[in-house]
């Protein structure tokens, strides 16, 4: 009976040691979790304090660390090895996890650390080439033995940071996710670049356009997807003249109908944009020194996208945001120069349909006759199971990334193939080294011939006065709206086989009008010989900005602030008006009639506190969706309708179009018929979400921003922020979307510079500076930088020396 | 008393130095087998032993700069506050503690009487 009694104890005994050592779907080991010596209750803001001295194995010589009241470290260095190997190690004490999470995401590792239902992701992800693209982006950098340097003392200071940690310092997410961090490699950090590629250049439109083509054909094409955008500013102005002699592509766009893969948008980046920079030359500003602003627009999450960093070494003294994982500084300036991005839009990006021989895939049909595709054998590892491999051809046209469903015309197998500029030879991190060490514009522009992808607007201005922007990438050389449709990857007529030539891309410096800018618009006028794509985006926030400058006289900081901030709805103030008028009043209710009052009396600023702001967004959309979306879903769940611009001039210059009409509906609306409903329909979907029309419809209350955890682990991001903005508007914060990184410099007698991010320095969300900026972002409010040209501390500062000391 | 600060105080050195959780498990299990006369010493005594540890220190590192990461874990895990949090932490300790000790108790007796060890 004893031993039926010990028997039984044991067994619960092991059954508990098995649930609390373990993970239970979202639930964490609670035994690991919760130990108060090695769990969450150690990931506390005790690391928000540093050591004066620290013994750090690997160093050549020994770098000093001043670290300023938002802990931003300013990293002095008596070389290129020992500043990089810093970065690497100071980047990793903070935000370790985050980092290296992203680089299982990129590589398609998901599954290793939470099991198969990550599968597919990693599948994509594999398909997608992020990782070959890796590979092959390594092995370039590899040739150069600088890049070679400094990636591998960024490695070397990653590992010795994570060769320091003990089980309690593990960031909170391993706790959490119940895994620990692997040595870091160079391949990692080319990861990391071929992710923020595939998030700039990744979205791709030309299923959507293919199947519009053939159910509604060229002309609906031609009129409502218009290669140009109406009413655009393009970024270099359009009067510029091109004096080289272009090369001349083989072929343009022709017919072809590929079979309908919808799975091919899974994953796929969404349509975002709203980054801006612009340069202000000094005969414009009130110091007489030129100015650069810059918000670049991304995804917000927490921890933070940027790490903020000061590299200083003998030859370089550069400040600005790096890619948590990436040496160098992406966005900031230098002694000499600064700079900023935006995203530039032109296609990168095609899908060809492949004919394969049989169900192999292993041979395809090319130039009539079947070739053999190499063959990439993915192993994906998986927590807790069998490794699975998944096998896919990589032909001319890139790799195979979905299979159709049905037999090609000829009664063979087809395939689509993914070519992405991401997948080419390049060296962004030699690009980057050279960008952080220029002193004037030409080295700059320079620099930026080896920035092959993503394919950026770098605006710029250097301490000798100069300004510019320049719309930088490897883009393929293309015909008129080739890449607007799916082809047929079946011989030479589509293929990639020359690229734009990089003295021939578009750029300008020091135009007349004294300033230059870019939000994200298509980047020339009619007369620049190239085609480079079509989807850029709507006019109103480059025009927008461009209004401003123009009008702004002795520019200063505080101009530059309002204009990053800037909540005027240019499109709104266009069509408003309009769309009110076509309301016939007597059918409104009287709830109905306050909205539509407010509307009237609407000044078009998207602010925070504003309701009218969020009704006519909303209203804006119900038109769209119901002129176009009603027709384009009957062929399929079509995403891509025509733009806010073109939309916008279809209903103020055309009184009558068969689109106007909701076929969901039994009578026959016209244009004043479908603005009216659309308007009812609003503002009662509106009360149904937000109640009686008050508060709660606010554009900040009803919208607002998230900052989600890159886990969406609830209780770890930043919710309900009162934002105001929207898309089209010059401070384009959306719901989940908005400036990642707010910069203002001056390069004068002295240089001076203003910043601000959603997030803060530290990824340990115990910490204070976990997001200790993200009021202050909201608010629009921004901090001095300090650019420092020595580690000299004195002892009333605030700025904290810690010294880094080589130890063998 | 004192066998609860024997595990207190082993557990604790063991921790300090070692971090895993199951030494919770394995101290427990050592001084349950032992534990010679008192069922109740062996079971209750090792759990609260380890329950006053893992309370207490909870605490602690709650006081000692965990304010922001409690607050959070707490709104994760669904816990109202830090306290229940600590309180949770220390629970799942004295039930793990006092199973360990009672099987090791209980081991013990069923040796000597298979083995008539003394």
């Amino acid at each position: 009976m004893r031993i039926v009694k010990t028997v039984v104890a044991f067994g619960f005994l092991l059954t508990l040691f098995v649930l609390l050592n373990n993970s239970l779907g979202s639930i964490p080991p609670l035994g690991k979790f919760l130990n108060p010596f090695a769990g969450f209750w150690q990931n506390g803001a005790g690391d928000d304090s540093f050591d004066e001295v620290l013994d750090v194995k690997g160093l050549r010589q020994g770098v000093q660390v001043v670290w300023d009241e938002r802990q931003v470290p300013h990293v002095f260095a008596e070389n290129t090895y020992d500043a990089y190997f810093a970065q690497g190690f100071l980047t990793a004490r903070h935000r370790l996890w985050q980092m290296e999470f992203q680089t299982h995401v990129a590589a398609g590792r998901v599954s290793e650390i939470i099991g198969s239902k990550a599968l597919e992701f990693d599948k994509r992800q594999r398909r997608r080439g992020l990782l070959m693209g890796a590979e092959v982006a390594i092995n370039t950098m590899k040739e150069d033995s600088e890049s070679q340097l400094i990636l591998q003392a960024y490695a070397n200071g990653v590992n010795t940071w994570i060769e320091m940690l003990t089980p309690a310092m593990l960031p909170l997410e391993y706790k959490l996710l119940d895994y620990e961090p692997e040595v870091w490699s160079t391949l990692k950090t080319a990861l990391l670049l071929k992710l923020m590629a595939w998030d700039l250049t990744g979205r791709n439109t030309e299923m959507d356009m293919s199947i519009i083509r053939s159910a509604l054909g060229e002309a609906f094409v031609e009129e409502f997807y218009p290669d140009d955008t109406p009413r655009t500013d393009p970024i270099i102005p359009a009067a510029k003249p091109w004096r080289f002699d272009p090369l001349i592509p083989r072929d343009s766009s022709y017919n072809f109908e590929p079979q309908f893969v919808k799975e091919l948008r899974k994953g796929e980046p969404d349509k975002n944009n709203g980054s801006n920079n612009w340069a202000v030359s000094g005969k414009r500003t009130a110091s007489g020194f030129p100015i650069l602003a810059n918000d670049p627009h991304l995804g917000l999450k927490l921890p933070s996208i940027w790490y903020e960093i000061q590299l200083n070494t003998p030859d370089m003294n550069v400040y600005g945001v790096s890619l948590p994982g990436a040496p160098g500084v992406i966005v900031g300036f230098n002694d000499s120069i600064a700079w900023g991005l935006t995203n530039a839009g032109s296609d990168v990006f095609d899908w060809f349909e492949i004919e394969f021989r049989d169900e192999n895939h292993t041979e395809y049909w090319y130039q009539d006759e079947w070739v053999k595709a190499d063959i990439r054998v993915e192993e994906i590892l998986i927590k807790g199971e069998k490794a699975y491999l998944d096998t896919f051809p990589v032909t001319r046209f890139g790799t195979t990334v979905h299979f159709g469903e049905q037999k090609g015309e000829n009664g063979n197998p087809v395939g689509l193939a993914m070519r992405w500029s991401a997948h080419d030879p390049s060296n962004e991190m030699g690009a980057i080294r050279d960008i952080n060490l220029a002193t004037n514009v030409e080295e700059f522009l320079g620099a930026l011939e080896r920035f092959d992808s993503p394919g950026q607007n770098f605006a710029f201005i250097a301490r000798d006065g100069d300004i510019g922007i320049r719309h930088n990438g490897k883009y393929p050389l293309r015909g008129q709206d080739q890449g607007k449709f799916v082809r047929a990857g079946r011989d030479t007529t589509g293929e990639w086989r020359k690229w734009i030539p990089m003295d021939q891309l578009p750029v300008i410096t020091n135009p007349w009008r004294g300033y230059v800018s870019s939000a994200n618009q298509n980047p020339v006028g009619k007369n620049y010989p190239y085609y480079m794509g079509w989807e850029y985006d709507d006019y109103e926030r480059g025009s927008r900005i461009n209004d401003r400058l123009k009008q702004m006289q002795r520019v200063d900081f505080y101009d530059m602030q309002q204009l990053q901030m800037d909540n005027f709805n240019k499109q709104a103030k266009r069509i408003l008006p309009f769309l009110i008028k076509q309301i016939e009043e007597s059918y409104l209710s009287g709830e109905e009639l306050v909205v539509l009052e407010d509307l009237k009396e609407w000044n078009y600023m998207s602010d925070p506190g504003e309701k009218a702001a969020w009704v006519y967004k909303q209203w804006w959309l119900h038109l769209e969706e119901a002129i176009w979306s009603d027709e384009l879903n009957l062929y399929g769940e079509i995403r891509e309708i025509p733009t806010r611009s073109v939309t916008e001039q279809l209903l103020l210059k055309n009184r009558k179009l068969v689109y106007y009409d909701d076929i969901q509906t039994g009578v026959k609306e016209d244009r004043k018929a479908i603005i009216h409903i659309a308007f009812e329909r609003t503002v009662a979907d509106l009360t149904e979400a937000h109640g009686p029309y008050g508060e709660a419809w606010e554009l900040g209350r009803a919208r607002g921003t998230n900052i989600n955890h890159l886990l969406s682990v609830k209780g770890l991001g930043r919710t309900g922020l009162f934002t105001g903005g929207g898309s089209g508007i010059v401070n384009a914060s959306k719901k989940d979307h908005g400036p990642s990184w707010r910069m203002i410099v001056e390069l004068g007698d002295s240089i001076r510079a203003q910043a601000i991010y959603p997030g803060g320095q530290s990824g340990n969300p115990g910490s204070v500076f976990y997001d200790n900026a993200v009021n202050g972002w909201a608010r629009g409010e921004y901090y001095d930088v300090h650019f420092l040209t020595s580690p000299e501390v004195s002892t009333e500062s605030k700025l904290k020396l810690t010294h880094l000391r080589n130890y063998q | 008393m004192i066998s609860i600060l024997a595990t207190l105080i082993l557990v604790f050195l063991l921790q300090l130095v070692l971090y895993s959780w199951w030494w919770i498990i394995i101290i427990p299990l050592m001084l349950g087998f032992f534990e010679k006369d008192s069922m109740f010493l062996a079971s209750v005594g090792n759990g609260l032993g380890v329950f006053l540890l893992w309370f207490g220190m909870s605490l602690f590192q709650w006081n000692n700069e965990g304010e922001i990461i409690v607050g959070r874990v707490a709104e994760v895990m669904g816990a109202s506050s830090g306290f229940v949090l600590a309180l949770a932490t220390g629970l799942i300790g004295f039930i793990v503690a006092a199973l360990a000790g009672y099987s090791g108790f209980s081991l013990r007796r069923t040796l000597i009487k298979e083995y008539q060890i003394s």
